[in-house]
């Protein structure tokens, strides 16, 4: 399942979604708003396109690593510290297909998914990637 | 003819999130950036260098597809496309 969401990420939710009988490692990554200085973080999403992008990459995870299930949640709006801002779950056979299937969704999803993050300090705001 | 003009992230801030524009027959990609850069200094500021060339940075989507700004800025627009324009992405 992918989603784009303003409300918490339930990684239990997930992970209850990713199990499976032939399924026998389950790998989790997750992305957390770090505390650079920052106050809070804004994120916002081309809701439609990073949807479709999402949807592709997963596929694309699922076919090359022959993941039996990929979760992909990633939240908008504003966040605190420690919050996620993303959540990957993959399952597989073993647990080598599990970890390349989950390092592959995350990495594409940088390179590929229009998304934004602006961090917002005390002393002022940016975006982030932005030159 | 009428097209459509999404913006995002830092772009958005300037521009506003979407907005409809009335622009010539069979424009191009350049034409109507150029327009919304005429109707704003800050967005010309943001999208385009001092020779009026676009900046490296800036990502464009034509019907939620990417764009290679070197090859398809001339390429002509259709009534009802839809313009996304963004600065790098950040997302994960």
């Amino acid at each position: 399942m992918i989603e784009i969401t303003e409300k918490d990420i339930s990684l239990d939710e997930m992970m209850k979604r990713a199990r499976s009988k032939d399924a026998g490692a389950t790998v989790t990554f997750l992305g957390t708003v770090r505390d650079d200085g920052i106050e809070r973080m804004e994120l916002e999403a081309f809701r439609e396109a990073a949807l479709a992008e999402l949807e592709a990459i997963r596929e694309e995870a699922v076919s090359r690593f022959g993941l039996k299930a990929a979760e992909v949640v990633h939240r908008t709006g504003t966040l605190a510290v420690g919050e996620s801002i993303v959540a990957i779950v993959c399952s597989a056979a073993h647990r080598e297909e599990a970890f390349s299937g989950c390092r592959y969704i995350i990495e594409e999803l940088k390179k590929r998914v229009p998304i934004w993050k602006k961090e917002i300090a005390g002393d002022g705001e940016r975006w982030v990637g932005r030159k | 003819m009428l097209v459509k003009v999404l913006a995002f992230a830092s772009f958005r801030e300037i521009l506003g999130k979407e907005r409809e524009l009335e622009i010539k027959e069979a424009a191009t990609a350049k034409e109507l950036l150029e327009e919304l850069a005429q109707a704003s200094p800050r967005f010309k500021e943001a999208a385009f260098d001092e020779s009026g060339e676009l900046r490296d940075y800036v990502l464009l989507m034509i019907n939620r597809k990417r764009i290679d700004p070197g090859q398809d800025l001339s390429r002509p627009l259709h009534e009802g496309d839809e313009l996304a324009v963004f600065p790098p992405l950040a997302g994960g």
